[in-house]
């Protein structure tokens, strides 16, 4: 079990800077989770901790001791890769026990610990077979049957469920989940599936472009997005987000229509999830538009509506909503969940 | 099929005769040239020169041709020179697949790491083979010989020998020569299909142990090799052949003397064959290293599917 933390952490191949600036304290026993789209740096990063990649500029330290130099091996973090890494060549038990082998531990300990792992994990039929011999699921619990033998300081992940059929993917997201309530480990999490990091996290952290947009609990970043980019990665459907204009008073929409809004000064952009606007009839609301498309869901009904110079904004009612497609309707914006946005893309403090 | 046979009636014994066509002749018919080819390129020679070790047929008696049953074989059991040449071919084959294979290995290892001009050392390590073997025997032969070579003095002067002599002229050492030649020709061979295995091992493989603990010895030994495995039993298993069987260079360089001390079975078979132009003879000896060549492959293909697990 182990504190982490990063300090002004850049990584750079040649010229091409990757990751810059990431400041991170991580608790002992936290679940943390980066979350960020294909290509934002989170592998980098994951990999930065684990001791695979050098770090360019910048501190880690395990527990106060800085590990920067410190070669993976002694570093005693266990990971799961996205692709497993299994050793094709050994049956379950051996790739599950392999660190034990490794460190020359005796046969009985090895094979104790290992069939308690396999027992947890409901691997216990398995482990004579070769990993060729197992379905992905299967593959995924021996991956992290053999990071949790190890009995590490932190475990980390890297995608590791991104492989998997959408219902084995709900089944294991519990799974960790438990996991991390059974071992209490520090753990840190890679993924692009937001439901994932909403569920799973006690903190997220959103990295785009190589840079930490915010850090904190998933209702924070649900409630309170420090800009534009974490506005609209947290949530599904996305947020929508127009342009508006400030008078200090009120901030007028496209279309010409007022929303009285105190200390709305600088707003260029307002923002508003789909589940925080009403649908009332043609007319009577803030806004009108035509319902394009409607996806009835059976909870929900996602609508899709044209409010011609706002363009297309996504509503989300619970239940089964009575619009037909191309039928005029009125929207109301709830005013106490929007979201102001400055020029730079920054959200504007709001008072509650 | 049997469903149709089960079905058959004497109304439809056409469909029946159909069936019979399409599924027991036709076949036949498309493997045919493949199997016509074979038989012809590979199994008639090898009948025939099998055939000669049953028969008595030297060139110097022409006319005294004739089956003799094992007789051959029983002449090769009592040839003193049979049972030397193939302690010679043993200790051909071992010395030089064993530096041939962990000098390639070891070339193979450094090639796969990343250093400055890599693709150049690469193709270099492909140069012996560009070069004819008859040329390369030669050249070694010369590099032995004190008078026009450096390799006795260097040796002279590291200790290896008492003074600067042609080694190809010492029975206890001869040997050393063309086996030196052969590990030159050889170690390319290795290193270019294991360079391939390394570069198929994944690297996440390496990355995960290093993670386990594994120091670099135990990657080495527990992912390297096991994975290198398969390919290592095949080119083991196609090198002893080839260089059992590989007399270019010997014949070359010593000509199986001094004192027929490198002399080994293939020689013995081609000096046999075509200096005493005794042909069953030779068939005999060559029928006895095909069968003893036969019996290590089926050894080594048992162990690998005994033991390798890829
Ligand atoms: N060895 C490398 N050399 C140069 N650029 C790299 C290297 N590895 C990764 N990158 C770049 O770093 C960025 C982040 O990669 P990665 O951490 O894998 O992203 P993520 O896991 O978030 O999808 C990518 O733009 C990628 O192109
Ligand atoms: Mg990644």
């Amino acid at each position: 079990m182990a504190r982490l933390e990063l300090k002004n952490i850049a990584k750079r191949y040649g010229a091409v800077e990757v990751l810059s600036e990431v400041d991170l304290d991580i608790a002992d026993g936290e679940f943390l989770v980066l979350v960020g789209p294909s290509g934002c740096g989170k592998s980098t990063l994951l990999r930065m901790i684990a001791g695979l990649e050098p770090i360019t500029a910048g501190d880690f330290l395990i527990d106060g001791v800085r590990m920067n130099d410190v070669p993976p091996r002694s570093r005693d973090i266990a990971m799961v890769f996205q692709s497993y890494a299994l050793y094709p060549h050994m049956d379950v038990a051996r790739n599950m026990g392999f660190s034990m082998e490794i460190r020359g531990e005796d046969r009985s300990t090895r094979a104790d610990k290992v069939a308690a792992a396999a027992k947890t994990l409901g691997l216990s039929a398995l482990t004579e077979r070769l990993p060729r011999a197992l379905s992905g699921g299967q593959r995924q619990r021996v991956a992290m049957g053999r990071a949790i033998v190890r009995d590490p300081r932190a475990f980390l992940f890297d995608e590791p469920l991104s492989n998997l059929d959408a219902a084995l993917r709900v089944e294991m997201r519990l799974e960790i989940a438990r996991l991390h309530q059974r071992l209490g480990a520090t753990m840190i999490y890679v993924t692009h599936d937001q439901v994932e990091a909403m569920t799973l996290a006690d903190r997220i952290v959103v990295l785009n472009g190589g840079k930490v947009q915010q850090v904190g609990t998933p209702l924070e970043l649900y409630e309170r997005p420090a800009n534009r980019f974490v506005a609209q990665f947290i949530g599904s459907p996305t947020m929508n987000v127009f342009p508006v204009v400030s008078d200090g008073a009120a901030l007028v929409l496209g279309d010409g229509a007022r929303l009285a809004m105190p200390d709305c000064d600088g707003a260029t952009a307002l923002g508003v999830r789909p589940e925080h606007i009403d649908v009332a009839a043609a007319g009577d609301g803030l806004i009108d538009g035509t319902a394009d498309v409607v996806e009835r869901l059976g909870s929900d009904t996602n609508l899709y509506v044209n409010a011609g110079d706002l363009g297309m904004l996504t509503v989300r009612r619970a239940g089964n909503l009575p619009v037909r497609p191309g039928e005029r309707i009125g929207l109301h914006l709830r005013p106490e969940n929007l979201h102001l946005f400055d020029k730079a893309g920054l959200a504007l403090a709001r008072r509650a | 099929m049997t469903t149709t046979h089960a079905k058959v009636t004497s109304g439809e014994t056409r469909a029946w005769r159909s069936a019979y066509w399409r599924w027991l002749v036709e076949p036949y018919f498309y493997v045919g040239p493949a199997v016509l080819t074979i038989v012809l390129v590979m199994l008639v020679p090898l009948t025939i020169g099998i055939s000669y070790s049953f028969q008595s047929i030297s060139l110097l008696k022409p006319f005294a041709t004739s089956w003799v049953g094992f007789e051959n074989y029983a002449a090769l059991w009592s040839d003193a020179k049979f049972w030397r040449a193939l302690m010679n071919t043993l200790r051909w084959t071992l010395g030089s697949l064993v530096f041939q294979f962990s000098l390639g290995l070891g070339l193979a290892l450094l090639l796969n790491t990343t250093f400055p001009m890599k693709r150049l050392y690469q193709a270099l390590v492909f140069l012996p083979w560009a070069v004819p073997t008859f040329l390369s025997a030669l050249t070694w032969a010369w590099l032995f010989n004190p008078v026009i070579g450096p390799l006795p003095h260097w040796m002279a002067a590291v200790g290896l020998l008492s003074e600067p002599y042609n080694i190809l002229g010492d029975p206890k050492l001869a040997m050393w020569g063309p086996i030196a030649a052969n590990v030159w020709f050889g170690v390319p061979f290795f290193a270019i299909t294991l360079m391939a295995a390394l570069q198929s091992i994944p690297s996440e493989l390496y990355e995960a142990a290093e993670i386990d603990g594994a120091s670099a010895w135990q990657r080495f030994t527990k992912i390297t090799l096991p994975f290198l495995a398969p390919m290592i039993a095949i080119t083991v298993m196609l090198r002893t052949i080839w260089i059992a069987n590989f007399a270019d260079l010997i014949f070359v360089m010593t000509g199986g003397g001094p004192a027929a001390s490198t002399e080994i079975l293939s020689t013995y078979v081609f000096n046999t064959a075509f200096r005493k132009l005794d042909f069953g003879y030779a068939s005999a000896i060559a029928v006895a290293l095909l069968f003893m060549l036969l019996a290590y492959a089926v050894f080594l293909l048992w162990a690998r599917r005994r033991f390798v697990k890829l």
